[in-house]
Order: structure tokens, then sequence, then C-alpha cells
């Protein structure tokens, strides 16, 4: 069986396809069904219908690309994945990833990723305010000191569909070392530091009292208001446009550079480690894929790569379900 | 004398939500709930001694039919200087919208049937989920905070409906149904969470109205 992805340039050849769509003998399976909207259509196709099937779209004047070339292969090689997987430990295989945890909970399914790969190890660089450890994972093949990309997630407490991102992504990377072929290059070359709490206190304060609550709990002196916006607090720009004096506002820069330890803490670990090449921070809700600035509106000598890997990225998550994210600048996107 | 603008920096997408606000409080109802599916176009007018007017060009889904989307334009007039008017909307929607008439009068007998006034709080929770018989009354809450996020929009804000904090239904000796709530908006500048509280009229036919609005006191 063969899966094909066509893609309709007008409302005639949607119409085409859901008379296709109709013809039942040819017994087509559409994975994603003519419609009006702007994204492909797949259909899988019996091996006994391709050849007409082509010819049809031909003689219509449809494109269409070749997704899969044998599903039988594909099906074989899944369920051997599938064996695979389930001979790894238990607990790993009950964590869903798809779901929101305690922070408790992530912190264990933290250690079981470490014990489960040999190449994850979890280190803490530092405490928060109120004494909790900041975990992350090192993902790491080799070498030594290698260029390395640093990720965080949850520095923003309330955002928490980032810290169950961060622990999705960090399953994902460690399963498919070693069977995904971009993912086993980068990690030969490179280390992975993966941050999903960033904001552990914030963290169980919106699951114990407000889940609303974005910034840090440390105590500020002078007010009644409590906690800074570590996104604010960096040793870049500082004080500058986006952040707030206010100590009651929920974008306050805090009293100074890095007054948080949270922030502290990433800060010193990253100039310390001296070899870090990338970074990324999850932050939600919203769809947007962007770049420096945030604090000024002149562009970063990179903007021509940065502008070009984020249009990349967009294209590929775009590919999947049709999800779209808007890239830019910070200072022009948001 | 238009400007275009891209529509995905964030002046577009302000005037977007103001637009979305107004639409959502004119054409939604406990049978639809109109969510933003992509800003496809973007202009801007400034108006010597007026403000600035955004023309838009939007595609809308109904979030209880997501298969079909309807497109639809909008006009927004921010006034110049002014900090306590409301910006002008229009919207035009482009051909017909599913009709809910029997979702509506489904929910209306339901509601009025019910021997104690309903009550209910945190939708979504914490976790996102909103139970399926409570879904009317948060697309409700869409329409009253649709009110208040129109009203309150200025170039430089863009609300969004974060949660409905509490929701309790007021009987009344008329035909209308009323709805008080307290509705959290995000703020997306300021990052500020605002409660609201809101008192919504809604009947079948007649349609919503807001009767009251105003800004909660600080809350936790």
């Amino acid at each position: 069986h063969q899966v094909l992805r066509i893609r309709t340039k007008n409302e005639e050849e949607v119409k085409q396809l859901q008379l296709l769509e109709s013809l039942e003998h040819l017994e087509l399976d559409f994975w994603i069904n003519p419609s009006a909207r702007a994204l492909p259509v797949d259909v899988r196709i019996p091996a006994v219908s391709v050849q007409s099937v082509k010819a049809f779209l031909e003689s219509q004047g449809i494109e269409y690309s070749i997704l899969i070339e044998d599903l039988q292969d594909v099906l074989d090689k899944e369920k051997q994945d599938m064996a695979e997987s389930a001979q790894r430990q238990r607990s790993s295989s009950s964590f869903d990833f798809g779901a929101y945890h305690t922070l408790d909970d992530i912190n264990a399914e933290l250690d079981q990723l470490a014990s489960e790969y040999s190449f994850v190890e979890k280190i803490q660089i530092g405490e928060s305010y109120e004494k909790r450890p900041l975990y992350v994972l090192k993902f790491s093949t080799g070498g030594s000191n290698r260029p390395a990309i640093w990720l965080d997630a949850g520095i923003h407490s309330r955002e928490w569909v980032t810290q169950a991102s961060a622990l999705w992504i960090a399953n994902k990377i460690a399963s498919d070392y070693g069977t995904d072929e971009s993912i086993t290059s980068l990690l030969d070359k490179m280390d992975l530091f993966l941050l999903p709490v960033a904001n552990p206190d914030g963290f169980v304060y919106t699951h114990t009292s407000n889940r609303m609550w974005r910034k840090t709990r440390s105590k500020i002196p002078g007010s009644i208001c409590v906690g800074v916006d570590p996104n604010r607090n960096w040793d870049a720009g500082f004080g500058g446009p986006g952040a707030s004096n206010n100590p009651c506002s929920e974008s306050y820069h805090g009293p100074s550079a890095n007054s948080e330890v949270e922030v502290k803490s990433v800060a010193d670990f990253i100039k310390n480690h001296g070899n870090f090449k990338a970074f990324l921070t999850l932050h939600s809700y919203s769809q947007l894929l962007m770049y420096p600035y945030g604090y000024k509106c002149t562009r970063p000598d990179d903007y021509a790569e940065l502008e070009s890997l984020g249009r990349a990225a967009a294209s590929s998550i775009r590919s999947l379900y049709g999800t779209t994210f808007q890239v830019g600048t910070i200072c022009n996107t948001i | 004398r238009a400007m275009e603008l891209p529509p995905g920096h964030f002046p577009a997408a302000r005037a977007a939500a103001a637009a979305l606000g107004y639409l959502r409080y004119l054409r939604g109802g406990p049978g639809r709930g109109l969510r933003l599916r992509e800003l496809r176009r973007a202009r801007r007018q400034d108006i010597d001694d007026v403000g600035h007017k955004y023309y838009l060009e939007l595609e809308l889904e109904d979030v209880l039919d997501k298969d079909s989307t309807v497109s639809c334009t909008a006009e927004v007039l921010y006034h110049l200087g002014s900090k306590s008017s409301a910006p002008d909307v229009q919207v035009t929607v482009q051909g017909e919208l599913r009709s809910t008439e029997q979702a509506d009068q489904e929910f209306y007998n339901w509601i009025r049937s019910l021997e104690k006034e309903l009550v209910a709080e945190n939708i979504p929770d914490s976790h996102g989920n909103v139970p399926p018989e409570l879904e009317p009354i948060h697309l409700l809450a869409w329409v009253a905070s649709g009110y208040v996020i129109w009203q309150n929009s200025t170039e430089n804000t863009k609300l969004h409906l974060a949660q409905v904090k509490h929701v309790k239904q007021v009987k009344r000796s008329d035909e209308d149904l009323q709805f008080d709530f307290v509705v959290l908006l995000h703020e997306m500048v300021s990052q500020e969470v605002l409660p609201w509280q809101v008192t919504l009229l809604w009947h079948p036919q007649h349609g919503a109205r807001v009767s009251q609005s105003r800004a909660a006191g600080a809350g936790s």
C-alpha cells in the first residue's frame, strides 16, 4: 500500500478528490480528508488501486507526492519499535508525558530518565528562593565539554504546558537517540542541557494556591507584594522596555539583575560552562517563534540566520498537523 | 492611505483581539463560540484628529464545528488620546453561521427547569478541562468577556479570557436568563490577570446583553 500526499490548488480539485473519495470499490483510506482548508490531503491506497489513482490525478493535473512508499515496511518497523520499548523498564512507560504533573512527580521522572539512559544525567545547578533544587537533565554521549544547547521551561510557573513539553521533549530525545538520524547525529556532536522547571517555587504555588501565579516567590524589601518576573531579571537590558519597576506588577524586574537565585543559578552555570551555542526557552500561550531582541528593536547580528531557521522550524511544525507559528523578533511579534 | 501591516506583528494582532471580543459578544451564544484561526491581512489608517483605524481580514472557526471556517472583515477604530472610550468596531461575516436554534432552545429549557440556580467555578479547571454539560456556560462566558474585552481594548492591550472563576445563575421574573460571572482576563502586554464581574442576560430569540460589568477587587 502507498500513502500519497495531494496538494490541491483550487475548489475544483477538492471536488475531484471528494468524488474519488465516494468511489468505494477503490477502498481509499483518507488520513486527511479533502476539504476547503489549506491542508494537504493524505490518502492510503491499496496496492491494486495505486496505478489507476495516480493515472487519474495526473490526468486532472492534480499534484501529488509519495508520502510512504511501502506502508507494510513502516508497520513492520513500528511493531519492532513497540516490542523494543515494551522491553524497557516498566516505570517510564507508565508516566504520562501528555498530562500535567506535580513537581514531585516531575522530579521523580527525571530520576527515572537518568537511570534508564546511560547518556542522560540529572544535575543540580542551584536552589530556589524556598530552597527547592534546580534540576537540569544533561544529555551527553561523550567528549569533554562539547558545544552545548540550552533549553529551559517553566520560568513563568503558570505556563504549565511548557514544563510538560520539556518532559515530553526529554523523553522523545532520549528514546529516539540511536534510531532517529537527526537526534543521533546531534547528540553525537553536541550536548543538551534541559531545565524543565526553572521556577519550582512558583510552580508549587500554582498547584497549592493560585493557578495564575507567574513570578518567583521571593519577598521584596519594602513591599507587601511578592515575587519577581524571572524573565525580566536577566542582566541584559535590565530595567529596560517591557519590564516594570512596580513590585506588584507581573513583569516586575526585581531590585537588580540576577537578584533572583533561580536566574543567577542559570546565568552562572552557563557562564562557567563556557561552550553554549544555542538557547531555547519555552513559554505559553500563543504559537510564536521569536528571536532577539525584546528589550530593543535593533536586529541581532545573526538576524538572517535566525529568521531563516525560524521559518524552517515553523514549516516543519506546520507539516505535521497544520499548526501555525508566527516567526519574528520579540520586538515585532509580541 | 491605509498602510499594509504584517499580520504576524503585534499591532494587527491586538486589533484582532478587540475585534474578536466584539464578534463574540455579537454572535456568540451557548451553542456558538468563535475562535480566530488566522489573521489573513491587516491595514492601518491614521485619521487626523480622529484616531487609528485598522482594517482586518480574519478567518474564524466555530469551536463546535471545527471542520469549517468562516471569513470575516473587521474595522477597529481606536479613538485619539482616549483612555476611557471603547474602540468602534464593525464586523461583517461572510456567509452564514451554522444555526444554533435547537441547541439554544435546549439550553434555555434546561436552565429554566433547574430547581436550584446553577453555580459553577473554575471553567476550565487547572488542567484545561471543561465538563461537557458546562460547555454552554463556558461559551456564554466568552460572550460576556467578549463585551468586556471590546470595551477595554486599546492599541496597547491584548486581552483574552483565561478562566471563568465563578458563575452564578440568578432567576428572573422575566423571560431572560441571567448569569453573574467573575472572569479572569489575561492581558498579554502587561501579563496581568484581571478579575472582572460581568452580568449577562441571554434569551434564545433576543440574544445576549451585558447589563453591568466592573473590574473586581484584587484577587488572591
